[in-house]
């Protein structure tokens, strides 16, 4: 490598670090006993994610995350591949009108659905149940809209060919589009289970028993009540933290060039 | 024959969802917005437009209103002005620049409760890098989070950090739409950097920027996760947003007609806000890659 190759490459690795020296730092500090965090003497330790698995319920957060990011994903992907499917390949009466509907969800802004949603779900009996998170989450505007776009690039002559050998819209969907789409519905799939993994405010509201919280909650709830005593175990709490940021971290390097062109599409569009 | 029917099928599971869970609730929070109600109670009396007035006149609305506007005004601009300083170094696409954009993009997506947590332990007073930092310079540990003049700061730092790498990549792409040429009859005029940048860069990139601007106002008056974990409001209501005065009313306080008009109203201008984005984006240009 030439000497500019080398000297650019040394000022990105540098700025890269510097800018993400807080996350890396807090990462670092949860490997660190208390005694050490606060007298800088000491050892390294896996103590903190024992105690915050064991002690604090982690693993059961844990747990709730991955079963209501993972509901949503499916119910999300599900609903919006058939819708995607129908708006990108049929005529039909109020098409426009419904993909408006669908796509302007998009532009609604959260908050405004709290309070009724809160309402309905205690009414029914919702709140704390994994039905109760999922449900209000799983309509999404933005993946109808990135996969009818997606759907639209197939070339028809395909769904033709199968059409003449004789299969329905529903086959034509399942042995067609789909496998033609596949990368565009495990990046949009990684998109939806990531952004529910970080979901924050309706899983706030939506539960209470130490049960049924989320990693979010639970790490929100955990730094939040030793903050009140004035007394926060900033290891224990890293650790908790790191876990809450786990699949982020793992699935970042896989799918990152994915996820940028996911967004800049979005805002594109 | 079915197929006639088959669209509709398809569609039908989405439609209820965004009627049931976002469509309905709108309705309701409207009507909400005009009843008096306490969660509890089996009567919800209508008192008319009595929540709006009481809110318009309370020191606690145009106190959370503000210091919305305040963190707006200053955090996009800042957001802005630094994402397209950086990003002006990261078009190319070589792997170290991507590795350096994925980098900057990776707060975006990560959890911002871990991220206010965080950024929590370094404006800690006693344990925190940002004090032990100052301490080397012969500065006394300041409270960042207890002092009211001061967290308002914290809060609009930490969400920069989050948020500048999505503003990068928007960027990133904004720019790389602009053909090579132009800089090149720049540089021929014998421009200088800072010339071509304000000559053809910046005019340019405007679309972007109209874009990222519209978008981070929306944005930024919806803040809540930073502010709940890190200050839940305080001190003194100093960072108190609208949408944690909101959470506060509700859900809290149990004042759902209150709680509900203020949704109302922050919903109102939020709408107002993003009809003149499609009004202003319409007319732009795109370039696809």
């Amino acid at each position: 490598m030439n000497t500019s190759g080398l000297l650019l490459r040394t000022t990105a690795v540098a700025v890269g670090l510097l800018f993400l020296s807080p996350l890396l730092y807090g990462i670092w500090i949860s490997f660190q006993t208390a005694n050490r965090f606060f007298s800088g003497n000491g050892e390294m330790t896996l103590q903190n994610y024992v105690d915050a698995v064991e002690k604090m319920n982690f693993l059961r957060y844990l747990f709730n995350s991955l079963i209501v990011s993972g509901g949503v994903t499916i119910l999300s992907l599900a609903t919006s591949i058939m819708a995607a499917y129908a708006f990108s390949r049929f005529e039909f009466r109020g098409r426009d009108l419904i993909f408006g509907l669908v796509v302007a969800t998009l532009m609604i802004p959260g908050h405004i659905t709290l309070i009724p949603n809160y309402l309905n779900f205690a009414r029914v009996g919702l709140l704390d149940t994994y039905a109760g998170l999922i449900l209000p989450a799983v309509a999404n505007g933005f993946a109808t809209f990135f996969l009818r776009q997606y759907f639209r690039g197939i070339p028809r002559s395909l769904d033709e060919a199968a059409w003449m050998d004789g299969a329905n819209a529903w086959k034509v969907l399942y042995r067609v589009i789909i496998p033609m789409s596949k990368p565009a519905i495990y990046a949009m799939g990684l998109f939806i289970f990531l952004g529910e993994w970080n979901s924050y405010v309706w899983p706030l509201i939506a539960t209470d028993s130490p049960d049924m919280l989320t990693l979010q909650i639970g790490l929100a709830r955990l730094y939040k009540m030793d903050a009140q005593e004035g007394l926060v175990n900033w290891p224990l709490v890293m650790a908790a933290a790191t876990l809450t940021m786990l699949p982020v971290l793992l699935g970042f390097a896989l799918v990152e060039r994915h996820l940028v062109r996911g967004i800049s599409m979005g805002a594109i569009k | 024959m079915l197929v006639r029917f088959t669209p509709y099928a398809m569609v039908l599971p989405i439609v209820v969802f965004i009627l049931a869970f976002t469509y309905w609730p709108i309705l309701v929070s409207f009507d909400l917005s005009f009843r008096h109600w306490d969660f509890m109670s089996s009567e919800k009396p209508f008192v008319g437009l009595l929540n709006y007035s009481e809110l318009v006149r309370s020191d606690e609305f145009w106190n959370s209103a503000t210091i919305t506007l305040i963190f707006t005004v200053i955090s996009v601009p800042l957001r802005l002005a630094l994402a397209i300083a950086i990003a002006r170094y990261l078009t190319t696409e070589s792997k170290t620049v991507r590795a350096l954009r994925g980098a900057f993009f990776l707060p975006a997506v990560t959890s911002s409760v871990a991220i206010a947590v965080i950024w929590s332990w370094i404006f800690s007073t006693d344990a925190g890098v940002a004090n032990t930092l100052l301490n080397n310079l012969g500065i006394a540990k300041v409270p960042w989070l207890q002092t009211p003049s001061l967290a308002l700061w914290v809060i609009i730092i930490v969400n920069t950090w989050k948020q500048l790498g999505y503003d990068i990549v928007i960027y990133v792409a904004g720019l790389q739409a602009i053909p090579e040429d132009l800089y090149e009859a720049a540089k021929m005029d014998g421009g200088k950097r800072w010339h071509t940048f304000r000559r053809v860069t910046f005019p340019l990139v405007m679309p972007t920027t109209y874009f990222l601007l519209i978008v981070s106002v929306i944005e930024s008056f919806q803040i809540f996760t930073i502010v709940d974990v890190m200050t839940q409001g305080g001190p003194a209501i100093s960072t108190d947003m609208m949408v944690n005065m909101l959470y506060r009313t509700g859900f809290a306080l149990f004042d759902v007609g209150k709680g509900s008009a203020l949704a109302v109203l922050l919903f109102v201008f939020l709408v107002v806000l993003t009809v003149l984005k499609s009004r202003i984006l319409g007319k732009r240009v795109h370039y696809e890659h």
